[in-house]
């Protein structure tokens, strides 16, 4: 948002940026090979709800692919509202790519049909030592590191171990202060 | 696709009101020129003035409002909520502070989009359920967006300036035996009122239009203008005065969810905020714009 969209008040949020998502496909390789971490066959993606009947539209549209795909691919989903009522579409899959997939669909549908605003993140989660969260923001385009632990504490030392790992191989988000964590996801 | 429209009339009376204030600024440095004030003075009066203005305010309002920043586990709802529209927004995170009193209101301060801060009252907390918390905090984080602070800091400056002169100027030059001079100081006297009175009905029209560009702002971070209108109406419907509120004022009260001050005995005209129903009717509008 420049200078002169702010003078005028005008308040322009950024469109989903869903052609970096696919990097984590490679990266989970690396992931793997590296320090153990496999894919642990659960992702969401993360939207705000608007209050439109158009809105209302696209989800249901949506949620007739995400049937479809399921029986073709056999991801599993369901959808959910989390506590701040923000609504997940929670897929289960223990193949990666399908997972990726799945998102890029729920993300393009969206955008296509002027709600791409709306997106807010999607979610990966690995295991291996401990329960890591790769957290796509679509609005910058890149990932971060997420590694809760109890009491809304994280673990920022693995989180940053992750960071210097998986630079080179994925679209990471460089300022750490928005690393946003997600509390209370349900995956 | 896009699904929010600019609202150009807005834009366009915005862009108008910025305009005229800076006309008449421009009018007022001229005179003050044009009488032999040292142009050094002037530079140095406006940049340390907008220089304490900037760095200091928010500070200032901060502490005369007792608003106490909170950490996250104290308020953890808060932090996970304001975190969320900023990751949807754009922006980094601001500090969130509270402060204790039973009158709902809201308020953004800091010079710029890292330095800034959120508050809100604990009356705020205790009337609204979370999503109309949530669209008070996205109106917010609008003012830090569009950069309100520092609009309106530029906005005052040489109001404040006229203001002094006006204050100042009648026991200055009483003493000069100078009958050019003496005739000089009334001059002045008489410009300084006039860009004083005209300069602040453009500044509350132009706060006026930044609060309805804020609610638009909240209603596009948060997808839904409903949540908006209703916690207005609450906040509206609740008129606890405070004394201490009254002592906030300048440009900073331009930021408050709600006026923070009384706006009954000011006409519609000096007031920072449009009126309840014409808020209401704002985001009507974009509720409809919404179906279209």
């Amino acid at each position: 948002m420049g200078f002169l969209d702010s003078l005028l008040g005008k308040t322009k949020l950024p469109e989903a940026k869903t052609d970096k998502l696919f990097a984590i496909s490679t990266a989970a390789i690396t992931l793997e090979a590296s320090l153990g971490y496999r894919p642990d066959g659960a992702a969401g993606v993360c939207i705000k709800p608007m209050e439109s009947s158009h809105y209302e539209t696209v989800r249901r549209e949506i949620e007739e692919l995400l049937g479809m795909s399921m029986k073709e691919t056999g991801t599993e989903y369901r959808l959910q509202k989390d506590e701040y009522n923000y609504l997940w579409v929670v897929l289960s899959d223990p193949d990666l790519d399908d997972l990726v997939n799945a998102i890029q669909m729920v993300a393009q549908i969206l955008t296509e049909q002027g709600f791409g605003i709306q997106i807010l993140a999607a979610v990966f989660r690995f295991r291996g030592e401990a329960v890591i969260y790769w957290i796509y923001n679509f609005k910058q385009g890149a990932y971060y590191p997420f590694v809760p632990q109890s009491g809304r504490q994280r673990d920022t030392a693995r989180e940053f171990r992750l960071k210097a790992l998986l630079q080179k191989e994925m679209p990471l988000e460089k300022d750490e202060s928005r690393w946003y964590p997600m509390w209370g996801m349900p995956l | 696709m896009k699904r929010w429209k600019s609202d150009r009339g807005l834009e366009a009376r915005m862009l108008l009101t910025m305009f005229l204030l800076a006309a008449v600024y421009l009018a007022f440095l001229a005179v003050l020129l044009s009488m032999g004030v040292s142009r050094i003075i002037v530079v140095l009066f406006m940049g340390g003035f907008m220089f304490l203005q900037y760095f200091f305010s928010d500070k200032m309002i901060l502490s005369s409002m007792g608003a106490k920043p909170v950490s996250e586990s104290e308020e953890p709802r808060i932090h996970d909520m304001v975190r969320r529209l900023c990751q949807n927004a754009n922006l980094p995170m601001p500090k969130i502070a509270v402060v204790k009193t039973a009158m709902p209101n809201a308020f953004a301060t800091g010079r710029n989009q890292k330095h800034a801060v959120v508050a809100v009252t604990t009356g705020l907390l205790s009337r609204l359920n979370d999503s109309e918390v949530e669209a008070v905090l996205a109106h917010e984080l609008t003012h830090i967006k569009n950069r309100d602070m520092m609009v309106m800091t530029i906005a005052t400056f040489l109001s404040s300036l006229a203001q002094m002169l006006v204050q100042w100027l009648p026991f200055m030059g009483g003493g000069n035996r100078d009958r050019d001079s003496g005739s000089n100081v009334a001059l002045l006297l008489v410009v300084s009122l006039v860009v004083w009175i005209v300069s602040f009905v453009l500044i509350r029209t132009l706060s006026r239009y930044r609060e309805f560009a804020a609610d638009r702002g909240a209603a596009i971070i948060t997808g839904q203008p409903s949540h908006l209108i209703s916690a207005l109406t609450k906040i509206s419907g609740s008129r606890v005065p405070t004394e201490d509120l009254r002592r906030v004022e300048g440009p900073v009260s331009a930021l408050f969810i709600t006026p923070a001050l009384s706006g009954s005995s000011l006409s519609k005209l000096f007031s920072t905020h449009p009126t309840l129903k014409a808020r209401i009717d704002a985001l009507q509008r974009i509720e409809m714009e919404l179906e279209a």
